[in-house]
């Protein structure tokens, strides 16, 4: 796979996720970043660092990414997100605008 | 409910005084005209799909809260607006309780809408408080809250909104706890016995209020004196307060920044309208079911800023509406139920930028039809149970505009319809009349952009359905002459855009029909009434997962059957017949 069609997600414990560049488009904040014309460094490098998101979460929301693009593309199965997760990935979901 | 909480609601007087006072929620045997608004005046209710959009994950966290909802003690570290979301989707699901509200103490809420929410009491309003200085709105309509649950609000001086519509347990005396809210700027107490003059001289230091709803509230004569203050004052609904007469007018003149007044269906005469003359500011007037006279218009005449006005049922005859030639801003007109004819119509010649103009049984025939040729903007025309005919249909030729067009019982006949069919415009047309044939029908297969269809008594046969394949765009379609069988309706099953169906009283249709129609899936309502349907045919709703309401009337359907059917495979049902 090209460097450029991958992202480098980092948690606030220095956890990398690497995904798929589309399935971070899923998130209309990491959109922004990445698509913006030379604004952000994230832009460039394809690296973004979350130090208010933990790795637990992190890993959750990369989850969902992928999950989200095979619900668009028909395979319609249930998120399963754990109750003791749910508070924290509703600020998380809140501050990436997923 | 979300529209009576929201601070932005400037469209909602309006939006109640245009519909014409009559509850029609369940009109013509069953038909469901409630889930998709009335047919002439249509409101845009909610009954788009689902669509197969793909959840984001912010409402699925909120799902998954309101399914464990008992697990949460408190959600106060959450930043305010998702506890908002969190909270208005317990409230939709109806999965709030007094203890799971528990968990939403000092969360800072802004918003509490719980009118018509069931078992909300006293009990509920220590947590709403809680919200303090954050709270901006709050319905509890139709709730048990009493004084002492009132008085525990006095804290939340940011209020901007309250809404006690239909509390009967709330006094006079509970409504001095609203003394120091001058921050409220909307007030509902509909059907309210608190609403008595001592109750409204609580609301005289509320100098910013711009909304007051007293509807239906019994005791309100003689205490407008008090709102003397209320200078700011936009909008006053007091529809149905029979006690209302003409010295209350004379307190009602002094609010002079006036917008909105309702004043419909109570007891004033030509001399309490004569008050309003220097309400320079008005531009909707509803006096609907009034008993007026021609005197009246000459007060109304002096209205000049006038968009909106109701003088539905309200006895006038011809006489005098010359008077209102000047009323060149009017742009909804509602003239039903009155004894009115061609001598008036003549004096709305020159109303140019009228929309919508309502002749609902007036004494209208085709030559009154010629002074509407010059209202080029004219969208809205309600001419049912008037004596117009095929031949006054040639006057409205011109009217580009033309969106809606109320045809029945009238006198129009099959050989008048092809005057219509250059109405490109048009997006309803109701033809519920015998003498409406499928020659008449075949006549309209232009109008691809009709988008509402009622044909209910019209003598549509299964060789007429064919032309129905031209209207690909049709959300909502009755057709209940009784001269279709299952053959008809497979003209009707590619209509795949409707939402309402409603083939009651043909008796010869079976369970096919059921199977026929089981493609068209945005279905909110089907109604199949007076048929030969059976138990067995139900099997075929079950693709219909948008319905809300069925109903099978005089089938050979029970209401067992019709409940295994909801609860295995069409959750959104909410009403059925027979039950």
């Amino acid at each position: 796979m090209e460097k450029e069609e991958t992202v480098k997600l980092i948690s606030s414990d220095g956890f990398e996720f690497i995904i798929d560049r589309k399935a971070a488009m899923v998130s209309q904040f990491l959109r922004n970043m990445l698509t913006s014309p030379g604004g952000f460094a994230e832009t460039e490098n394809g690296i973004v660092r979350f130090p208010e998101i933990s790795t637990t979460i992190l890993e959750k929301i990369c989850q969902y990414f992928y999950w989200s693009r095979q619900y668009a593309s028909g395979k319609e199965t249930e998120f399963h997100i754990e109750p003791e997760l749910t508070l924290e990935l509703m600020m998380a979901a809140n501050y990436l605008h997923t | 409910m979300g529209g009576v909480c929201s601070r932005k609601r400037g469209n909602q007087v309006n939006e109640d005084g245009v519909r014409t006072g009559v509850n029609r929620r369940y009109s013509k045997n069953g038909s469901s005209k409630w889930l998709l608004g009335t047919p002439f005046f249509r409101t845009t209710s909610g009954c788009q799909g689902e669509g197969g959009s793909c959840p984001s994950l912010m409402e699925l966290c909120i799902h998954k809260t309101c399914q464990d909802i008992d697990k949460y003690r408190s959600f106060s570290v959450l930043p305010r607006d998702i506890s908002q979301q969190i909270f208005d989707e317990l409230v939709r699901s109806h999965c709030l309780t007094d203890v799971s509200l528990e968990a939403f103490r000092d969360c800072a809420l802004e918003d509490i809408c719980l009118g018509d929410y069931s078992g909300v009491d006293d009990s509920w309003i220590d947590v709403i408080s809680s919200q303090g200085s954050s709270l901006l709105s709050v319905d509890l309509s139709g709730s048990d809250v009493t004084d002492s649950g009132l008085a525990l609000l006095k804290s939340c001086s940011s209020l901007q909104a309250l809404t006690f519509n239909y509390c009967d347990h709330i006094s006079a005396n509970g409504l001095r706890n609203f003394n120091g809210l001058s921050n409220l700027s909307s007030l509902s107490f509909r059907r309210s016995y608190a609403v008595t003059v001592e109750g409204m001289r609580a609301f005289s230091s509320l100098v910013n209020l711009l909304e007051l709803d007293l509807e239906r509230c019994s005791g309100v004569h003689g205490g407008f004196v008090y709102l003397k203050g209320l200078k700011k004052l936009k909008s006053l609904n007091i529809r149905y307060c029979k006690c209302v007469t003409d010295s209350d007018m004379e307190a009602i003149s002094e609010f002079t920044n006036l917008r909105e007044l309702q004043v419909s269906c109570s007891s004033i005469t030509d001399a309490g309208v004569s008050y309003l003359k220097g309400l320079q500011n008005l531009v909707l007037l509803n006096l609907e079911g009034c008993q007026l006279s021609a005197a009246c218009l000459d007060s109304i005449s002096a209205l000049v800023a006038l968009s909106y006005l109701n003088l539905s049922r309200c006895g006038l005859s011809d006489h005098g509406f010359d008077k209102l030639s000047g009323l060149k801003n009017l742009k909804v007109f509602n003239l039903a139920f009155n004894n009115i004819t061609y001598a008036c119509l003549v004096h709305l010649k020159g109303l140019s930028n009228l929309e919508t103009l309502n002749l609902d049984s007036c004494r209208i025939a085709d030559e009154g039809l010629a002074n509407l040729t010059g209202l080029l903007l004219l969208k809205h025309l309600e001419l049912s149970d008037t004596e117009v005919g095929s031949n006054g249909l040639r006057y409205l030729t011109g009217l580009m505009n033309l969106e809606s067009i109320n045809l029945s019982f009238t006198l129009v006949t099959d050989a008048g319809l092809k005057k219509l069919s250059g109405l490109s415009s048009l997006k309803s047309l109701n033809l519920d009349a015998r003498q409406i044939t499928d020659i008449g029908l075949a006549a309209l297969t232009s109008l691809a952009g009709l988008s509402h269809l009622d044909l209910f008594g019209a003598r549509i046969t299964d060789s007429g359905t064919q032309y129905l394949r031209c209207f690909k765009n049709l959300l909502s379609l009755e057709i209940c002459g009784g001269g279709l069988t299952d053959a008809g309706v497979k003209n009707i099953k590619d209509l795949t855009s409707l939402t309402l169906l409603n083939l009651s009283q043909n008796c010869n249709l079976t369970d096919k029909t059921l199977e026929l129609v089981s493609g068209l899936i945005a279905l909110v309502s089907l109604n199949v009434s007076n048929s030969r349907i059976t138990n067995d045919g139900l099997q075929h709703l079950k693709p219909l997962k948008n319905l809300r309401s069925l109903t099978l009337e005089s089938c050979k359907v029970t209401a067992p059957e019709i409940k295994k059917l909801q609860s295995s495979a069409l959750p959104n049902l909410a009403s059925f017949r027979p039950e």
